[in-house]
């Protein structure tokens, strides 16, 4: 071999190898920016928060109502957060005197809708309530759930939750 | 056509003289086989790093779950598991064939034990309360939906009248329902009412 064959030689490889790089890198980057990856990435996080959401908002101790409502309002924003805060006082009064305390367990959730431009959710939870009078045996109900979320500079909070309507037939 | 071949040979010339003349210190260190050598090694490298990034966001639970991503598919499951529901949780007996029938159309694996521990005993005292039952998707959400293969959250009112003494009851269900599709078609393979969990 000439040394002008083993300098092809090399070239061509060379060659071969930055176009073999080039479509490797391009694949990773479509792969990485692929919207409809990006939205399913958003669902997962919105339902996570959306869960772990209801769980705090059905969850609390008589014994420390302090830190279980600020879990409350740090799950929470625009219009159930100005409930949670203009009914704070009451409510704290109220579950100060029932001696209540209540768990919640998440069975089942999956986000329902999902608008990515406007940070808007819907989300449908299955959760476990579990209340737990002063005296007597706790009580368990199963309850279903609708929560909006709403994408603020903390993440997705929840800014409606209620019972899911039973409706008419 | 004689100044464009001139060009070219031009251009031709020129590419030589750089590329075997060219400033010797660039000749004889990166245009040296084994510089270029390394250098391919190096790309070649690069590139199955790239690959497997790929492949590895590709494989990422979340992006495998189309659910909502695909939303003409999100849709129709929902769609097929609500009617599905609909038609074996509810019962007429006067017509309990229509039940069984769109019970066997609907239910696979799993479901068919499952449904019976659900409704084997409404269907037997149905009879004689002359019960009437309907039940209705008011709404649902799939959790997880990965090719055939589809888990969907339902809630539900069930309404029983006893046409024997005329009383109705309205009750809420929610149930997560996995679906799986065989020839197009969506069939529920499993029932969770998340009794006794």
């Amino acid at each position: 071999m000439t040394d002008d064959t083993v300098q092809r030689t090399a070239t061509v490889l060379l060659v071969l190898a930055a176009l073999f790089a080039a479509w490797a890198g391009w694949s990773w980057y479509t792969a990485a920016h692929d919207d409809a990856h990006a939205y399913s990435r958003t669902r997962d996080t919105v339902l996570q928060a959306g869960e772990q959401a209801v769980q705090n908002l059905n969850t609390l101790d008589y014994r420390d109502l302090g830190s279980g409502l600020k879990t409350w309002q740090d799950s929470t924003t625009s219009d159930l957060y100005e409930e949670i805060t203009r009914g704070r006082a009451a409510f704290e009064e109220q579950v100060a005197k029932a001696k209540t305390i209540t768990r919640a367990r998440v069975l089942d959730g999956a986000v329902a809708e999902l608008d990515q431009r406007s940070g808007k959710a819907r989300v449908l939870v299955a959760v476990e309530i579990t209340i737990t009078p002063p005296e007597g045996d706790p009580v368990t109900k199963q309850s279903r759930l609708i929560g909006e979320l709403t994408r603020t500079p903390a993440g997705w909070k929840l800014s409606d939750l209620g019972q899911a309507p039973t409706g008419t037939l | 056509m004689a100044a464009p071949t001139t060009r070219l040979n031009a251009w031709r010339r020129a590419n030589a003289s750089w590329w075997r003349t060219g400033p010797a210190r660039w000749r004889t260190g990166a245009s040296s086989p084994i510089a270029l050598g390394v250098v391919a090694v190096v790309l070649a490298t690069f590139g199955v790093w790239a690959l497997r990034q790929a492949d590895a966001v590709r494989d990422d639970p979340s992006a495998r779950n189309t659910a909502l991503t695909d939303g003409a598919a999100t849709s129709e499951v929902k769609g097929a598991v609500a009617d599905m529901i609909g038609k074996v949780f509810s019962y007429n007996y006067t017509d309990p064939a229509r039940t069984r029938d769109a019970a066997r159309a609907a239910l696979t694996g799993d479901a068919v034990r499952q449904y019976e521990a659900i409704f084997g005993r409404v269907r037997a005292e149905a009879p004689e309360a002359k019960t009437v039952l309907s039940t209705r998707v008011t709404d649902s959400a799939v959790t997880s939906l990965r090719g055939d293969r589809a888990e969907v959250l339902v809630f539900a009112d069930q309404r029983t009248t006893r046409t024997t003494d005329g009383t109705s009851t309205n009750a809420p269900a929610m149930l997560t329902v996995t679906a799986v599709r065989r020839g197009g078609h969506w069939r529920i393979a499993a029932l969770d009412t998340f009794a006794g969990r």
